[in-house]
């Protein structure tokens, strides 16, 4: 018995998680179709989140896995969040010449004085 | 039992460490696919964060219904894959082929509303890059309406990465054709089908890109 002992989820488990996201298909349709202002698009990606945790949670089964396969994932995702956070910090704040604050655009520290 | 995959590799201590470092091996080939597609993401939302009025308008001349079917479909083919993992840690062997088999059907279901899309943004003049010069009316819309600054830069990412992401569609269709052929030939038992969980990993992942992509360039 090389795997024979691995956990089968259960088809009602698995009917249910597609049920889950079928559901929540229809919840962003809906959603994203109303004019939420501001709302829309966290919702969206709230929704697209929660979809993508179910799928991994339970169809590539990191439930039941051995617990270093989740830590891949979250790292990968870890590294994603880096990429996307320092990217932005560029193109965000990119050419603002309104930021005056002490320390971004004047001397704070006396120039050493060289011989 | 021909398989190699039956074997113990000489370096293992036994199937059930075999079995993981394969895993943890597709795990993390996992997190090279989602980095390659992180380029793309952070390409959309430095753009949309730049032209967000654009994004907006531009995408009502995609179709979130044929959006939304195609993302059924892709959810119904992740569940195909979870139930014949299911079946064949059972050794119910022929469930598998009929479940890996509506996989593929469901792959191949995508592929053509993805080639109806394509075609039908192709034939008004909607091409990534500089070909792009909308023209035509269709259900009300007029093309030529959205021949606007930066209103390219979102039809290229959309080609981008929805073109990118049906390649591996395509590749999985590739991966199951290629299953089905060894399921029925007796390859597979409850002891030994590290194959269809590796793929079937691919495939889910596979349906996550898309469960993202459909918001983001559908939706809002």
């Amino acid at each position: 018995m090389a795997q024979g002992q691995h956990h089968i989820i259960p088809t009602r488990t698995l009917a249910a998680v597609f049920g889950l996201l079928l559901f929540l298909t229809v919840v962003t349709v809906i959603t994203a179709r109303i004019d939420l202002g501001v709302i829309n698009i966290p919702l969206a990606l709230a929704i697209a989140g929660s979809k993508a945790i179910l799928v991994a949670w339970i169809f590539m089964a990191l439930k039941y896995d051995n617990k270093v396969n989740l830590l891949v994932l979250a790292l990968g995702f870890v590294f994603a969040v880096v990429f996307l956070a320092l990217t932005l910090a560029d193109t965000e704040l990119r050419g603002n010449i309104g930021i005056t604050e002490p320390g971004t655009t004047e001397l704070t520290v006396e120039p050493v004085e060289s011989e | 039992m021909s398989s190699t995959g039956t074997t113990l590799k000489h370096y293992f201590v036994n199937h059930e460490q075999q079995f993981d470092a394969a895993k943890l091996g597709m795990w993390l080939f996992l997190v090279t696919e989602i980095l390659l597609f992180s380029g793309m993401f952070v390409a959309y939302a430095v753009y949309r964060s730049w032209h967000p009025e654009v994004f907006t308008y531009a995408s009502e001349l995609l179709d979130w219904r044929l959006g939304a079917l195609n993302t059924v479909v892709l959810l119904a083919s992740s569940f195909t894959v979870a139930l014949s993992i299911h079946f064949v840690q059972k050794g119910e062997n022929d469930k598998v082929v009929v479940l890996l088999l509506l996989t593929l059907a469901c792959a191949a279901i995508f592929m053509v509303v993805k080639y109806i899309e394509y075609e039908g943004k192709f034939s008004h003049g909607v091409f990534p890059g500089a070909g792009f010069e909308p023209h035509g009316i269709v259900d009300g819309k007029d093309y030529s309406k959205y021949d606007i600054p930066f209103a390219p830069q979102f039809f290229s990412i959309y080609f981008v990465m929805t073109g990118i992401h049906g390649i591996h569609v395509l590749v999985g269709m590739g991966l199951f054709g290629w299953l089905i052929t060894r399921v029925a030939r007796g390859h597979f038992s409850p002891q030994w089908y590290t194959p269809v969980e590796l793929t079937g990993l691919y495939w889910h992942l596979v349906d996550i890109i898309w469960i993202f992509l459909f918001p983001l360039l559908y939706l809002i």
